[in-house]
């Protein structure tokens, strides 16, 4: 027999329910399409729908005489398109009356195969036809939404928003997309359960969101949602009604969202680069919780465009050695007189036609795309050699710290490759101090703390850098495997002005006893800021007050005073 | 037997039959005599007799359907006009037209020596 190839060479004989009261007329049907289809036969409608619901997945294909005793092929029509699972079963009407086609087209067939049976090569075609697009629809509805919301899928909402567009060429569409903030601590904390729960809430208001809007919604990875609909009037709205969604299940709800729109968009653009556009602005509000909306405007682009220009140098960047470290000293300042002991390393971009990139600017854009690696390694590396230069200049050993992003952290070879360069550069891991922040610890939980483990069991030191903006618990805290706890610089900019601050920097200096670890602050300007911290009882102290970050040449004062004592 | 050769004489458009019939001759010939069963003609019959036009078009109906398929034009042609008036439940006396196709159905049979 020859089988009907549904694409991707899938082949597979179908089978074909003939549902005629005539013995001729189905001999003659099954010498048609015997040859490419199983046919099995139903004298009258009763028959046909014995067949059907014992097993309705069998069949690929109905055709079906109108004329017959018993029950009539009209009947057939109407029990098949009442039922759920039937209903999806193709019906071809066998008729020789062109007056009972549209009756027949009302009740749900699909196509007529017009008697007395001439031309059997099309009638074959029109069953070939019939089948493919019936299991195409099939294979559609099975993959075109997501399973866990009912939301089209990624690949099928583009393709809907290009036929909407079609469909409603003159109406302003904005393209939407909507985050969750924080979403994977939900799952975490709550559990997986709880975390669908809260997805599938957040889709059904987006679903009738959009279905009011006569718009389009989409889920296309674990939390970030996409829209298309008419020109929003008031996102504010539309927030609310997401809230509302959650309102029962997580506290604070209103923190929970964040949502880029790209407003009435440049249709001229290509689909998919109108989402980016919005999820874009939905990315540049990460973290700002007072902001749940961002709107992608020009300064947007402008913005986007650069990012993408420093992106594509970066390979480049690092070949022409366009990145430079810097190093801004710290000192110790437990004694009388502040000490000279370690510096930070920190990177600056001299890029030729752009100029000097500060890395705020820059860094945060590779943690994005895992292009922080790169430019981490580069400064390991160069730090490492600073540090044996100065050795071998000053024959003293001044530690430096450089940053590990949770990216480094993520490469699978990550604790050899730190190690190796430590050693070809001729250092002790003990001379690089490892800054990693805090919620590199608090996103990724238990993975992390046997890498820092692994990390200081091999001599290297590690400081929790930003501490007091992430969420470590207290719990969390007295397991973590650290020597050094760095203070966020924001605890420390107000301190001398604020005395809920200065309140805040004694209960971190507390549980920094408790541990047993050096503090450091960063971030000190003022002399009253470094009294206050000196008085509670801050180790180490960085900052403008004693020097801005140096080239590595201009930091080498420091050194030479601290050797004239 | 019947033969295409019969059939064509008889006035069948056998090019019609053979063509739906994939032109498989044997197949087309053994579907010949189901055409010609004598029931469902006593059916068509029964019905316009008992002036019960309902039955009478159904049966009418179906009988043409087979012939139509078969290319068997001489009967297909008083079934056919048969089929139309009963659609129209026209009242109006079969009697003739029934006969008609009597006697077509036996000048086949006794062609072909069924």
């Amino acid at each position: 027999m020859e089988t009907q190839n549904m694409g991707d060479g899938f082949r597979t004989a179908r089978t074909v329910l003939v549902v005629e009261d005539e013995s001729v007329n189905q001999q003659m049907l099954g010498k048609i399409l015997g040859g490419s289809y199983v046919c099995e036969f139903a004298n009258n409608g009763k028959e046909a729908i014995r067949l059907l619901m014992a097993d309705a997945r069998r069949y690929s294909l109905i055709l079906l005489d109108l004329h017959m005793p018993e029950m009539d092929g009209y009947e057939v029509l109407r029990s098949v398109k009442k039922d759920t699972v039937l209903k999806r079963i193709p019906v071809i009407v066998l008729t020789s009356e062109k007056d009972a086609e549209v009756m027949s087209l009302q009740l749900g067939a699909v196509d007529f195969i017009p008697k007395p049976y001439d031309l059997p090569e099309v009638i074959l075609a029109r069953v070939k036809r019939t089948i493919e697009l019936s299991e195409n629809r099939d294979i559609i509805s099975a993959t075109q939404s997501d399973l866990l919301t009912g939301l089209f899928t990624r690949e099928f909402f583009l393709e809907y928003v290009f036929l909407h567009d079609k469909s409603y060429p003159y109406v302003g569409k904005d393209a939407i997309a909507v985050n969750i903030n924080r979403f994977h601590l939900i799952n975490e904390m709550r559990g997986r359960d709880f975390g669908d729960l809260v997805l599938q809430r957040v889709a059904n208001r987006l679903r009738a969101y959009a279905l009011r809007q006569h718009g389009i919604a989409s889920r296309t990875d674990a939390d970030t949602f996409l829209m298309y609909v008419p020109h929003v009037v008031e996102p504010d709205k539309l927030i609310d009604e997401l809230v509302d969604g959650i309102s029962d299940l997580l506290d604070n709800p209103r923190l929970r969202f964040r949502m880029g729109i790209y407003p009435s968009v440049d249709r001229a653009l290509d689909i998919p680069r109108r989402f980016d556009c919005a999820i874009f602005a939905c990315n540049s509000i990460r973290g700002d919780y007072t902001k749940p909306i961002a709107f992608y405007d020009d300064k947007m682009h402008e913005q986007e465009t650069y990012n993408e220009r420093l992106v594509n140098d970066v390979e480049k960047a690092l070949e022409r050695s366009e990145f430079v470290v810097y190093y801004q000293p710290k000192f110790n300042v437990k004694g009388e007189k502040p000490e000279l002991t370690s510096a930070e390393a920190l990177v600056r971009w001299n890029h030729p036609e752009l100029g000097m990139i500060r890395p705020d600017i820059f860094i945060p854009l590779f943690e994005q795309n895992g292009l922080v690696h790169n430019v981490d390694r580069f400064v390991w590396k160069k730090a490492a050699m600073q540090v044996k230069a100065w050795r071998d200049k000053y024959s003293v050993t001044l530690p430096v710290s450089v940053n590990v992003s949770r990216i480094d952290l993520l490469e699978p070879n990550f604790l050899d490759d730190i190690t190796q360069i430590a050693v070809t550069s001729g250092i002790t891991p003990a001379d690089l101090l490892l800054e990693i922040t805090e919620s590199a610890y608090t996103d990724d939980g238990g993975d992390i703390v046997t890498l820092v483990k692994a990390l200081r069991d091999r001599g290297f030191r590690v400081e929790m850098d930003d501490f007091g903006c992430g969420y470590s618990s207290l719990n969390m805290l007295t397991s973590l495997p650290i020597d050094v706890l760095k203070l966020d610089i924001g605890f420390v900019r107000n301190i001398h002005t604020s005395e809920r601050d200065y309140g805040f920097l004694e209960l971190m200096m507390d549980i920094a006893r408790f541990l047993s670890v050096q503090v450091v602050a960063e971030g000190v300007e003022h002399e009253e800021q470094l009294a206050l911290l000196k008085k509670a009882g801050v180790d180490v102290i960085q900052g403008f007050y004693f020097s801005k970050p140096l080239p590595a040449d201009e930091f080498a004062y420091f050194i030479e005073q601290k050797l004239a004592g | 037997m019947v033969t295409i050769n019969i059939l064509k004489e008889y006035g069948a458009n056998t090019e019609e039959g053979l063509e739906r019939c994939l032109q498989d001759e044997d197949f087309y010939l053994d579907l010949i005599p189901s055409a010609l069963d004598k029931e469902s003609y006593d059916a068509l019959e029964a019905a316009v007799k008992a002036g019960d036009l309902d039955s009478a078009f159904d049966a009418a109906h179906a009988l043409k359907g087979v012939l139509a398929n078969l290319a068997l034009t001489p009967i297909y042609e008083p079934a056919s006009e048969m089929t139309e008036l009963l659609r129209a439940r026209t009242k109006t006396d079969y009697a003739p037209l029934m006969q008609k196709i009597w006697d077509e159905r036996q000048r086949l049979i006794d062609m072909a020596g069924l």
